[in-house]
C-alpha cells in the first residue's frame, strides 16, 4: 500500500487538531492569520503526515503567511515542541506570524508572495544535480500568488527540466487581501493553466483528505513536475465563524475564541 | 601598474570561473540568456551538468540560486548588470541576501559602458546592492583583478554582487597586485588631493593624476573595487591633509562610490570638499559608442581633473588632458 493513501494518523483527526493548535495561536493575540490554517488544514495534515519526510525532502511554504499552520503540522508530527506555539507572534519569537529564517519545522518559506516556487524548483533541481532520485520537494503555493509573474517563471522552468520530484499543492481558498481573488483577477482556469505549461494537474476538494491523499500518491508517481489544485475555503472547519469573517485576517475575539476552540474540543472528544 | 593604452584580453572572468569549477564541484553556473556575453559559454561547454540556462526569468533565477546555496552548491548568476540587480531586487533580498546565502551575482556591461540606451544601462546597480544588508559589491577594473576577484569570493559566506565590464578587459595591473576584500590600495601617495576610483574609471583616474602631477598637484590615487563593506580607514588616511577628494566611478553619483567615500570621510570628520564624477542624476541617451557615453555625460579624465580643480579653488587655468587614442585590441582612458 502507498503510505501516502494509508498511514497511522487519521488526517482528518489531525486536519481538526491543527486547527485547533491555531485556534490557540490566533486567540492569544485576537486576531491574526487563523484562515489560511482553517484552508489549508486537510493540506497541510495530508502532506506532513503522508509526502514531507523530514530529512529527505524539502518542504517549502511559499505563501509565509500559512506558517501558523504549518508550525501546527510541525508539532503533530514531532517536528516542533508543543509549548513553542505559545510564543508565536510574540516579540522576541522565532515563531513571526509571517514566516522568516527562523521559522521551524520547514525548509523555506517567504512573506514576499510568489517566490516559494523558485526556491522549491532550485532544490528539485540540486537533487537532480546529486542524483539523489528518491527525495521530493514539496510545496504549498496559495492561489492569490498566482497573479504574480515569478511563480509562471518557475512553472515554466519546472516543466522544461521535467523536475518530476517536485509536488505542489495550490491552496485555492479564493481569498486575498482585497477580497475574493475571483474579484480581483481571474486565475481560472487554473489546473488548465498548469496542464499548459506542461505540468500534471488534478483539482481536487481540498477539505476531503481521502481526494487529497489519492491525488497526492497520484503527484509523486507523475512522470512531470505534478500540481494539485485543492478547493478550499478560509472558514472550513469552525462553524461558529460569522458569515462576514474576513478569511485573510480573522478577528477573534475571547469570547468568539472561546466557542471556537470548544467546537474543535468536542470535535476530538 | 602598465601605461595607457592598455593591452586587453577577452574572457579572463569566464576563464577564472572555469578553472576555479573544475576543482570545486560546488559550483554552478546559471545564465539568464546571456551566456557568451557573460563570458560562461567557457563553462556551459565544458561543464554542462553544472551549467543552467534559466532563460530570460530573472527572478525565478535568482529564486533557484537561493535553493541551490541553501542546498550546498555555489551558485554563481549571470546577466547583464542591470537585468541581475533592477528586476529582481526583492527576490536578491528575499531568496539570497536576507538568508545570507552565498550565491555570486554577476552583473556585466556597467553603467553606461553599454550604448544599448537606459533600458540597458547599469546605472543604480551598485546603490540597490549596496543598500541591501549582508550584500558584498565588487566593481572590478582589469582583468588582473578579475582573475582574482573569482577565487576571492568562492568561499565568501555571503552573497557578493560583482559588476564586470563586458568584452575587451584592459589589462592595467601587473601579476603583482593583490586584490582583497578587505583593504582598498593607495597607487600614488599625495598631500594636495586625492582620487578615489574603481571599475571603468580607474583608467581615467590614473591619466588624470598624471595631468594633475604635471601641472604641480601632488594627487593621491586610491583604488576601491570592494564598495561593501567599505574600507574607509584607507580612504580616510588618504584623505589627510588634501584639499579635496573627488570620486569617479560609471555609476551614477547617487548612493554609489562617491556616497561611500562622502559617509566614510564625514563620519571620521574629514573636513575636506568632495566632488563625485559619474553620472549626474541622469539617464544616458543617444550613442552608438560608450566613448560618446562617457564624453556626453562627463565621465573622462578631464571630468577627473576639471572636478580636482574646482575642488581645490586654484585660480589658474584647469590642465587639459591629452588624448590617448587606442588601436584596436587596445583599452584607454577616455
Amino acid at each position: 500500500m502507498d503510505p501516502i493513501l494509508e498511514s497511522p494518523h487519521d488526517l482528518d483527526t489531525l486536519a481538526t487538531r491543527i486547527r485547533r493548535h491555531a485556534v490557540r495561536m490566533v486567540a492569544a493575540h485576537g486576531l491574526g492569520y487563523l484562515g489560511q490554517a482553517l484552508s489549508a488544514a486537510e493540506i497541510l495534515a495530508t502532506l506532513y503526515a503522508r509526502v514531507y519526510r523530514p530529512r529527505t525532502d524539502r518542504i517549502v511554504i511559499s505563501p509565509g503567511h500559512y506558517v501558523i499552520g504549518a508550525f501546527a503540522a510541525a508539532v503533530e508530527t514531532g517536528l516542533l515542541d508543543e509549548a513553542e506555539l505559545a510564543t508565536y507572534g510574540h516579540d522576541g519569537s522565532r515563531l513571526e506570524a509571517i514566516g522568516t529564517e527562523r521559522s521551524p519545522g520547514l525548509d523555506l518559506t517567504g512573506g514576499s508572495l510568489g517566490q516559494g516556487l523558485s526556491g522549491a524548483v532550485g532544490f528539485a533541481l540540486s537533487d537532480r544535480m546529486r542524483g539523489r532520485t528518491e527525495a521530493r520537494t514539496v510545496v504549498l503555493v496559495s492561489d492569490g500568488e498566482l497573479e504574480e509573474g515569478q511563480v509562471w517563471e518557475a512553472a515554466m522552468f519546472a516543466a522544461h527540466h521535467r523536475l518530476d520530484n517536485l509536488v505542489a499543492v495550490i491552496d485555492a481558498n479564493n481569498s486575498q487581501v482585497d477580497g475574493p481573488v475571483t474579484e480581483v483577477t481571474t486565475i481560472e482556469p487554473i489546473a488548465d493553466k498548469w496542464r499548459s505549461f506542461g505540468w500534471w494537474a488534478e483539482d481536487v476538494d481540498g477539505h476531503d483528505t481521502k481526494a487529497l491523499a489519492a491525488a497526492l500518491a497520484a503527484a509523486v508517481a507523475a512522470d512531470r513536475p505534478a500540481v494539485v489544485v485543492a478547493r478550499t475555503s478560509t472558514t472550513t472547519g469552525l462553524d461558529c465563524l460569522p458569515a462576514s469573517t474576513d478569511g485573510h485576517f480573522i478577528k477573534l475575539p475571547a469570547e468568539l475564541a472561546a466557542r471556537a476552540a470548544a467546537e474543535l474540543e468536542s470535535r476530538l472528544a | 601598474m602598465r601605461k595607457p593604452p592598455y593591452p586587453t584580453v577577452l574572457k579572463p572572468y569566464g576563464t577564472a570561473l572555469l578553472d576555479l569549477a573544475r576543482a570545486d564541484e560546488r559550483i554552478v553556473c546559471l545564465s539568464g540568456d546571456l551566456t557568451r556575453q557573460c563570458e560562461v559559454d567557457l563553462f556551459r561547454d565544458e561543464l554542462p551538468d553544472r551549467f543552467v540556462n534559466v532563460g530570460m526569468a530573472e527572478a525565478n533565477m535568482m529564486g533557484i540560486a537561493g535553493a541551490l546555496a541553501r542546498a550546498g552548491h555555489v551558485p554563481f548568476v549571470h546577466t547583464f548588470g542591470v537585468f541581475a540587480t533592477r528586476r529582481p531586487f526583492d527576490q536578491i533580498v528575499n531568496a539570497i541576501a536576507y538568508p545570507n546565502l552565498p550565491v555570486r551575482i554577476v552583473g556585466f556591461m556597467p553603467g553606461i559602458s553599454s550604448p544599448g540606451g537606459p533600458s540597458h544601462q547599469a546605472i543604480e546597480d551598485v546603490a540597490l546592492m549596496r543598500a541591501v544588508p549582508n550584500l558584498t559589491v565588487v566593481d572590478a577594473a582589469d582583468a588582473t583583478e578579475i582573475r582574482q576577484v573569482v577565487p576571492a569570493i568562492l568561499d565568501h559566506p555571503g552573497p557578493v554582487y560583482l559588476r564586470l565590464k563586458r568584452g575587451e578587459i584592459p589589462v592595467i595591473f601587473d601579476d603583482d597586485y593583490e586584490f582583497s576584500l578587505h583593504r582598498a590600495r593607495r597607487l600614488r601617495l599625495g598631500g594636495d588631493a586625492l582620487l578615489v576610483a574603481n571599475g571603468m574609471m580607474l583608467p581615467a583616474a590614473i591619466a588624470a593624476v598624471d595631468v594633475l602631477v604635471a601641472a604641480g598637484v601632488d594627487c593621491g590615487l586610491v583604488h576601491a573595487p570592494v564598495v561593501k563593506p567599505f574600507d574607509a580607514a584607507t580612504v580616510v588616511d588618504a584623505a589627510s591633509g588634501v584639499d579635496a577628494v573627488v570620486t569617479a566611478e560609471n555609476h551614477t553619483v547617487v548612493g554609489g562610490l562617491g556616497s561611500a567615500v562622502a559617509e566614510a570621510l564625514a563620519e571620521a570628520g574629514a573636513g575636506c570638499r568632495l566632488r563625485r564624477v559619474g553620472l549626474r542624476d541622469t539617464f544616458a541617451e543617444g550613442a552608438l559608442s560608450a566613448h560618446h557615453l562617457f564624453q556626453t555625460y562627463h565621465l573622462t579624465t578631464q571630468s577627473i581633473v576639471d572636478a580636482v580643480w574646482e575642488a581645490s579653488r586654484r585660480p589658474d587655468p584647469v590642465p587639459v588632458a591629452p588624448r590617448s587614442p587606442a588601436a584596436a585590441g587596445e583599452y584607454s582612458p577616455v
